[in-house]
């Protein structure tokens, strides 16, 4: 995929949502390929993050809460590995990052637009346009083939693209799988699927990717495989990737690992 | 929308459901809309086939299968009246019937002045003149096994007199299991036993120039003891009668409605069974930030291609069916519009159907993609 393509596929929408926020339309729209570093007056880049965001669920005695005011930002071009036991409140914060959740306080940033404010039509334009989404379960279309998933992907991100199943074929192709295009998910191996599932989460070339155990359905090769794919997307194109696992072999592809214990930042190691 | 096609494609069982579903609807609805249709017609096809202005019954005949005579003087009178161009008599009487082999059958016996109506079947009319007796007797062709003749002209007996059945008709058949005979008014009232001037119905024509309402309101001021109808009020009122008061065209419609309804149930339980079995691929669509418009777009376009595909079939069961039903239903009548129009409701019904679908797709949260 030519980098180019990156800057004008970005967020059409982008300048508005970003004049609903208190950041400029243009730090928006911005999406170079170059880890960011430009710098807000008098604040730090808040690429992508939380900030001191609480989140519950529940009322009264049934009340949980898996985030207690975490802050952590994620920079432009960086892979993160977000890490720790189960229930510790990994997949909740990953659902903030990918405007699926918003915070009961704190922020939420996504592209340098805090987005915990917007409504729920300007979240899905942001989740359409930046975001590309990997899950343990893969989700994919169960009636339509590899092919067609991700040009659904395309499809979604730009409606008008009358060349998406070319994309998608090249896409494919690139993750090995140009000869199974045409098998519907229940017909590949799981490693196959996940492939299909990034491709179509990088279908239309979102800056950000957000994936969530992606290998823990996985072989070891296919694990390794899927590994190597998002850590490519960070040093061929740019995009950021924050990687929810338990898997230790994720640590040797990021950049950066954090480790959630009980609703809070345990350790940030090699913070960037 | 690939998606809404790939989705009813890959869950083909399920989709068949649905579609037997709208087509059991539209073969009902379309079946008991020809029934209701031809019941309406039927009601007042004698009526209709005369090409008089003006009707006059005996006082508070309901339909044209139930009159009762007339005093002699009425087509008199009713002839007297400016503006009356010609005046013509038909009667109606149930009769016994008997075939050749001795079997015995009540007939309805109509008779007619040849210049009723050109539509009208009666023996007499100059057309028919040299081909058949001017005092045969018609039969429609869909009573053939009740009228039970080998040949044509076969002699019978109507109440004990002879009778000669010498040509088919079309279009007049057993109407509420009754078979009709048409024969000239001179031989009729002679089988039925009335007087040479006895006369059920006094039907008119108004002379050019003359205002059908009032010719209507001269004669029923001069005969204030019969009714004076237009031949359409007449018509109206024999269909009114045959349909709502004898209730059943209320019976045929709610068969309509019902096939509608269940149909409606049928729709709905497969499509939101569907839309559930799918519900998480919807929260992932909302998740990779497809628009509401697009989900909503999804589920009914599923829906209304089962409408579409049901209806089709449905049309496709129902009209053969139709036709194998004119053998008993001789009445049964399917407009070219009736059919068309039937798409409609199926289509509404697919909607309906897809509402609460629609609704659990756009409300199911985006959130739970990364559970489970
Ligand atoms: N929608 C929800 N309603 C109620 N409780 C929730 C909800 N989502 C998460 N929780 C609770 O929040 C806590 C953290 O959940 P979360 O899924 O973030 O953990 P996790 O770190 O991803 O765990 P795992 O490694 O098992 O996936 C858990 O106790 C969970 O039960
Ligand atoms: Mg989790």
């Amino acid at each position: 995929m030519p980098k180019s393509r990156l800057t004008n596929t970005v967020c059409e929408d982008a300048s508005e949502l970003a004049s609903r926020s208190h950041y400029s339309a243009a730090s928006a729209v911005k999406t170079e390929v170059e880890p960011d570093l430009s710098v807000h007056e008098g604040t730090s880049s808040r690429f992508l993050g939380v900030e001191r965001a609480t989140v519950s669920f529940g009322e009264g005695g049934a009340r949980v809460c898996p985030l207690r005011g975490v802050s952590v930002m994620f920079k432009r071009g960086t892979f993160s590995l977000v890490m720790g036991p189960s229930g510790s409140g990994k997949t909740t914060l990953l659902s903030m990052l990918g405007c699926l959740l918003s915070p009961d306080q704190g922020s939420v940033f996504v592209d340098d637009v805090l987005v915990n404010q917007l409504s729920e039509t300007e979240k899905t334009a942001i989740r359409q346009k930046k975001i590309g989404f990997v899950f343990q379960a893969f989700r994919l279309f169960h009636s339509l083939s590899a092919i067609d998933n991700v040009a659904l992907g395309f499809e979604l991100r730009d409606p008008k693209q009358s060349q998406r199943l070319e994309m998608a074929q090249e896409l494919l192709d690139k993750f090995g799988l140009g000869d199974k295009s045409h098998q519907e998910p229940n017909e590949l191996s799981p490693g196959e699927r996940q492939r299909v599932a990034v491709a179509r989460a990088l279908a239309g070339d979102p800056p950000i990717l957000l994936a969530d155990e992606p290998t823990a359905s996985l072989d070891a090769q296919a694990g390794r495989n899927i590994c190597q794919i998002l850590r490519n997307q960070v040093d061929e194109y740019g995009r950021t990737v924050v990687v929810v696992s338990h898997d230790p072999r994720w640590r040797e592809f990021a950049d950066r690992t954090i480790t959630l214990c009980d609703g809070e930042i345990e350790q940030k190691e090699n913070d960037l | 929308m690939k998606l809404a096609w790939q989705n009813i494609i890959h869950d083909r069982s399920r989709f068949s459901v649905t579609v037997l579903g709208v087509s059991f609807a539209v073969f009902l609805m379309v079946f008991q809309g020809s029934l209701l249709v031809g019941f309406l017609r039927a009601a007042s096809r004698l009526i209709d086939a005369s090409d008089s202005d003006i009707w006059i019954t005996a006082r508070g005949v309901q339909a044209f299968e139930f009159g009762t005579t007339l005093e002699s003087r009425v087509r008199e009178m009713a002839a007297g009246v400016p503006g009356v161009m010609q005046t013509d008599r038909v009667c109606m009487a149930f009769a016994v019937y008997r075939t050749p082999k001795g079997k015995q059958q009540v007939v309805a016996l109509v008779g007619a002045d040849p210049n009723v109506g050109k539509r009208f079947p009666v023996p007499d009319v100059p057309e028919l003149a040299g081909e058949i007796s001017p005092d045969a007797v018609l039969y429609d062709v869909s009573d053939r096994d009740l009228i039970a003749v080998p040949v044509l002209p076969t002699e019978v007996e109507i109440n004990r007199h002879r009778a000669s059945i010498e040509r088919q008709i079309q279009g007049y058949g057993a109407f509420l299991g009754v078979p009709f005979l048409f024969t000239s008014y001179r031989n009729a009232i002679r089988y039925l036993g009335f007087g040479p001037d006895d006369a059920m119905y006094v039907v008119l024509r108004v002379s050019k120039g003359s205002s059908v309402s009032d010719v209507k309101q001269s004669l029923q001021e001069r005969l204030p003891e019969v009714d004076v109808l237009t031949r359409d009020e007449f018509a109206h009122k024999s269909r009114m009668y045959w349909t709502i008061k004898t209730g059943a065209g209320g019976a045929i419609l709610t068969a309509a409605v019902l096939g509608f309804l269940i149909g409606l149930v049928v729709v709905s339980q497969t499509i939101y069974a569907n839309t559930m079995e799918n519900i998480e691929e919807y929260a992932t669509l909302k998740a990779l930030g497809a628009p509401k418009s697009l989900v909503a777009r999804i589920v009914l376009t599923q829906a209304l291609l089962c409408g579409a595909v049901g209806s089709i079939l449905g049309l496709f069961a129902v009209i053969p069916v139709i036709d194998h039903a004119k053998s008993l239903i001789p009445w049964i009548y399917m407009p070219w519009w009736l059919p068309v129009l039937m798409v409609l409701p199926s289509m509404v019904m697919c909607s309906l159907a897809s509402i609460a679908s629609v609704r659990n797709a756009l409300t199911v949260e985006p959130g739970r993609v990364f559970r489970a």
